[in-house]
């Protein structure tokens, strides 16, 4: 039992983990190894379609012990569930060519397929409208709470200013056309903010290797569910 | 200094009105702003005025509706660029949630204007695809192998102009409109394992980001937001008088008209940024005066 709860993923995990590393050091001509590589990357593909179903079969489960518990916003929920199981019906039927749902996309004669149609009017929108709300909430979020306080919060606010205003044509006009401000802001963009930008990237990525050789190497063991002590 | 209690208290619903009559009202009438180029906008817009009709270019759809206003404009001024110079055109999307569907948009919205370009032979679609990193790297071993049959149904082999390309060896670079990290991963890893040239559109909130990449080499030219993609389309326009017709038509969205909406509530922001913060210290003035 203990072998295939702990030993055998961990054992799995280290190769799935040492095998592509190790083909991009080693030359091509070692067949087999690359010929795993190749075959990992594939099932990596496979993989992350499932990780969508393993999402899809999450949202479900949340959404219906909300409506069965009458939580707060339930018809939401309720909402979401009829247009996921909407969506699925006419993507499975639109597979399988069934009746008017034949395909997913555009049908031969360009019109929409009924998914098509669905993904167009109303996810398209409702996404879109989504995001938009934002620029509502940012404006507010700005007046509300961009001030300088101290002396980091009124750098932060001088350098929004600026690049705000070099970013659009009315930087450019209350200078009288001098496109100083545009200037200012890709030098900006050039050289502080790459810089940090690097430091950033250069950071999480020296954190994600160390992560991933601890869970290579079997340090890290949170992702199976078990205690490093068992 | 009631004036200023007021002003703090203002009511957010005063600024949601005000921000939406700044957006409307420059899309209901434009009032055509001035827009400049900068240099990452004028380094990608060269790398394709340098192709010929042999030249493929990769197009990479990695965004969603959420972001399309921004990204929309951008992947069309790209596309018409390059059929406008009989460039070769490799569409797909490796962004789940309506990635296919914008680049099937957006093939649309530029074909309109280029009856002449044919689907297989000026550009082929090869659709969506999952696996992001993996799919990125299995494509520079072969592209046949991901991608059984393209966008259409049809077996890749059949299609006239991918029976030429099979790795990233046969083009000569990637675009990718890119909302969230996929755009990264394309100057990361396939710039830096395939060596070919990248460049991303992406949008205004992530383009910082980007930077450090156009200042390493690891891409080529970068398109930051709306601001971006009204550059090209300038630079496209400006280059190609044919093109000016499809942008001045009416109805199409276009960056250089939400340029204007952008400016009237970037303007309308840092106005509310100035007086609060003039209400603020105003406040914290008088509060120091009491104290004394």
């Amino acid at each position: 039992m203990r072998f295939l709860r702990l030993q055998l993923p961990l054992l799995l995990t280290a190769l799935a983990g040492l095998i592509p590393i190790s083909a991009f050091f080693i030359s091509e001509n070692a067949t087999r190894v690359v010929w795993m590589k190749d075959r990992l990357e594939k099932y990596m593909i496979i993989i992350a379609s499932f990780a969508i179903l393993l999402g899809v079969v999450n949202v479900v489960q949340s959404n219906i012990r909300k409506i069965e518990r009458r939580q707060k916003g339930w018809p939401y929920g309720a909402f979401l569930l009829a247009g996921l199981l909407g969506m699925a019906f006419c993507g499975i039927m639109g597979a399988a060519r069934i009746g008017p749902f034949q395909g997913i996309g555009y049908t031969p004669d360009g019109g929409r397929t009924p998914f098509q149609y669905g993904a167009e009017f109303m996810f398209s929108p409702l996404q879109a409208t989504m995001f938009s709300l934002l620029a509502f909430f940012m404006a507010s979020a700005a007046f509300r709470a961009f001030r300088a306080r101290n002396v980091e919060a009124t750098i932060l606010l001088v350098a929004a200013g600026l690049v705000m205003l070099g970013r659009i044509p009315f930087g450019e006009m209350i200078l009288g056309g001098h496109p100083f401000l545009a200037r200012l802001t890709d030098w900006m963009m050039d050289w502080p903010n790459a810089a940090a930008q690097r430091g950033i990237m250069i950071g999480a990525a020296l954190g994600a290797a160390s992560l991933s050789l601890r869970v290579i190497v079997g340090i890290e063991r949170s992702f199976l569910g078990v205690e490093k002590s068992e | 200094m009631e004036w200023l209690n007021r002003l703090m208290a203002l009511d957010r619903r005063w600024i949601f009105l005000l921000v939406a009559i700044g957006t409307a009202l420059p899309i209901i009438f434009p009032i055509g702003f001035k827009v400049s180029v900068t240099p990452p906008a004028k380094a990608l817009f060269d790398r394709i005025e340098q192709m010929g009709p042999d030249d493929v270019v990769l197009l990479s759809f990695d965004y969603g509706p959420s972001t399309a206003p921004e990204n929309d404009p951008m992947a069309d001024a790209v596309l018409r660029h390059c059929f406008s110079k009989r460039v070769k055109v490799v569409l797909l999307s490796l962004f789940p949630i309506g990635g296919v569907t914008m680049a099937d948009q957006s093939l649309a919205r530029v074909l309109r204007d280029f009856p002449d370009i044919r689907r297989g032979i000026d550009y082929a679609h090869l659709g969506y695809k999952s696996g992001s990193q993996a799919t990125m790297k299995q494509m520079g071993e072969d592209i046949h192998r991901v991608f059984p049959t393209d966008r259409y149904g049809m077996a890749l082999s059949e299609v006239p102009l991918l029976q030429r390309v099979r790795t990233y060896d046969d083009m000569k670079l990637v675009v990718s409109f890119a909302t969230g990290i996929i755009g990264e991963w394309w100057a990361n890893l396939i710039n830096a394992q395939f060596h070919i040239p990248v460049a991303v559109g992406c949008t205004a909130v992530s383009a910082p980001k980007y930077y450090a990449y156009l200042q390493s080499g690891q891409m080529v030219g970068l398109l930051g937001g709306l601001k971006g993609a009204s550059e090209y389309e300038r630079l496209v326009i400006d280059r190609y008088p044919i093109v000016e017709a499809a942008y001045t038509r009416a109805g199409l969205y276009t960056a250089i008209k939400g340029m204007d909406a952008q400016t009237i509530i970037h303007t309308l922001i840092l106005l509310f940024i100035i007086m609060a913060n003039v209400a603020f210290f105003a406040g914290r003035g008088r509060a120091a005066q009491a104290k004394r």
